[in-house]
């Protein structure tokens, strides 16, 4: 091989170039192989009728059919949208409000503190199937010792909390923000502690009473920090299924409290209509791919002015 | 005068407890829950079921022994320790390697590159679990466990990356250009440098790749089968129509939290950059 024929061909082992793709190759090849090909075959697949409880039948090919049932006609892939949706726009600003507030009451020095921070993070570090099932005992009817608190004053004397839609419904949501709240108060105690301490130190001087700091100086300056944790917890809560999964398996009755990883999840392996299945699958990846789009905007236009 | 300094202390006294008193309630309301499941754990099996429930009891550890001797849980353990362990393995050797890419070269597209890795995680996971379970369906290899570690290491990657990237950018750059001039190649500094000044990083990041994949719910239970079942699959599985193995609950939740608990403490300092994947630097 004459030198210098090809020259385009030549590596230069010490290049830049060559420590890029040294460093990226794996990712994406990494990422072809665990994301990108099964994508491909599940878009193969939504397009067929497979389904493995049937009797064997071959696969055939049914076109857009999977698709225009899931948008068209199934209710309860709506509802679940619908459930989930309401899901968050509940949970997702209590917490924020109830992590702000505890994250005021830490916003000082005293002996203690970190250990205690860490402590009130238990509930958000622990597996969420392990919350799921910490509740499910605690609200246990007959001698679950929540249940026992509430039938003291008064509550759910003769029906079990989870037979009931309405409050099956609030008990998860109640969850969610028992387990949650201390990720948004975590958050805002590393927001409030990187604020500037001079504005804060001018309203006090000018005559601010503690609330009006916090309105006027303190939430203004938190905002962008506030719009990430939002983002964030919505998006998390958004794919909610443990609590569904343990707690309350989707009902009572048909579906009352699924969401819609649940509503996936049972579709799928419920009744094993893979074809389905992976037309749900491209529909909800398609979702999260605009959900992804707004958050990479948000987030990188927090961190470009700083 | 003295009437105005008393009211002044008092004043100081209501201060002090608007916000010691909701702290207070904060960690009880936090805390209490758990504590009654590792209390549970320990009482022999008549003192769960009676009410009102009981709080004087002689502890034994009969939950334990029979979560682990006659359930098997031994062996669930051991898989989700496999699992974590070797999807942390693989999401941070690869992880870490693009993450000091992205954050010290110009790579064309890197923006496309991040949202691409970052999309993988915002999604429900149902949407990346079955495309993975078709394949290894086909290739028949759901009872090798390869699936869920494969799939853990998947969808942490995005923390491994985000994360890494933001310890990577604040490694002063000065440190990496003198030793480029006194002729250290791309890969020696990397080895020899940047890697090494970042190494905390690396370290947390991979507490909280292991936290992930040790409390990941949806993907073991789609992707992995038989034998290789994790902590986190068994548990719900201990209720049963008939009866609930609530004493087995108990333990079994105990022995898959105290990991997590001891890593909560490990990894404070950094607690708010592996929750928002390096978004927010506390």
């Amino acid at each position: 091989m004459a030198k210098g024929r090809w020259p385009a061909l030549r590596i230069r082992w010490h290049s830049k170039e060559v420590f890029v793709f040294f460093c990226l190759a794996p990712v994406l090849l990494f990422l072809t192989l665990t994301s990108v090909l099964p994508s491909i075959v599940a878009l193969g697949d939504s397009l067929t009728n497979w389904n493995l409880a049937g009797f064997a039948k071959q696969p055939r090919i049914v076109g857009l059919a999977n698709y225009t049932t899931l948008l068209g006609n199934d209710p309860q892939f709506w509802g679940a949208l619908r459930r989930t949706a309401v899901f968050v726009l509940v949970v997702v600003p209590i917490e924020l409000v109830l992590g702000l507030a505890a994250a005021l009451c830490f916003d000082r020095y005293f002996f203690g503190r970190r250990l205690m921070i860490t402590l009130v993070m238990i509930p958000t570090m622990i597996a969420p199937v392990v919350v799921a099932m910490l509740w499910r005992f605690i609200l246990a009817p007959s001698f679950g010792a929540g249940t026992y608190l509430l039938q003291s004053v008064g509550l759910f004397k003769n029906v079990p909390i989870f037979s009931d839609p309405a409050t099956a419904w609030l008990a998860i949501m109640l969850i969610d923000i028992w387990e949650w709240t201390p990720f948004m108060m975590l958050i805002m105690i590393a927001g409030l502690s990187s604020l500037p301490s001079e504005p804060i130190e001018a309203a006090r001087i000018d005559g601010a009473k503690p609330w009006q700091i916090l309105w006027h100086v303190q939430l203004p300056m938190l905002r962008p920090l506030i719009v990430v944790a939002v983002l964030f917890r919505a998006i998390d809560a958004s794919k909610m299924f443990d609590a569904v999964y343990v707690l309350t398996g989707g009902g009572p009755g048909t579906d009352s409290t699924s969401t819609i990883t649940f509503f996936a999840h049972k579709a799928i392996f419920g009744s094993w209509k893979l074809g389905y299945g992976s037309a749900i699958c491209m529909v909800l990846g398609l979702m999260s791919l605009i959900a992804a789009a707004a958050f990479n905007k948000i987030v990188s236009a927090r961190k470009e002015p700083a | 005068m003295s009437s105005v300094r008393r009211q002044t202390a008092w004043r100081r006294r209501f201060r002090a407890a608007s916000w010691i008193l909701p702290l207070f309630f904060l960690l009880v309301i936090a805390l209490l829950p758990y504590l009654w499941v590792l209390l549970t754990s320990f009482k022999p099996k008549d003192e769960i079921f009676v009410s009102p429930p009981s709080l004087l009891f002689d502890p034994v550890l009969d939950s334990y022994r029979s979560v682990f001797v006659d359930k098997g849980f031994g062996r669930y353990l051991f898989n989700s320790i496999v699992v974590g362990l070797s999807s942390t393995l693989v999401a941070v050797t690869i992880g870490v390697l693009a993450a000091y890419a992205l954050a010290r070269h110009k790579v064309p597209g890197s923006n496309h590159l991040m949202f691409f890795i970052l999309s993988t995680r915002l999604g429900p996971p149902v949407a990346f679990a079955l495309p993975m379970y078709l394949i290894f369906y086909r290739l028949g290899m759901l009872d090798l466990g390869v699936a869920v570690i494969l799939a853990h290491a998947s969808f942490n990657l995005v923390l491994v990356v985000w994360m890494m990237k933001s310890f990577f950018e604040d490694i002063p750059k000065e440190v990496e250009e003198a030793a480029r001039l006194d002729g250290c190649g791309h890969f020696g500094v990397f080895f020899r440098i940047s890697l090494r000044m970042a190494w905390p990083g690396v370290v947390t990041v991979a507490i909280f790749v292991l936290l992930f994949s040790w409390n990941e719910l949806l993907f073991s239970l789609i992707l992995s089968a038989g034998q290789w079942r994790t902590m986190t699959v068994m548990i719900p599985t201990l209720v049963v129509q008939t009866s609930t193995l609530w004493g087995e609950v108990a333990a079994a939740c105990v022995v898959q939290s105290i990991p997590v608990i001891l890593f909560t403490f490990m990894g404070q300092k950094h607690l708010v950059r592996g929750l928002t994947f390096g978004a927010v630097k506390g």
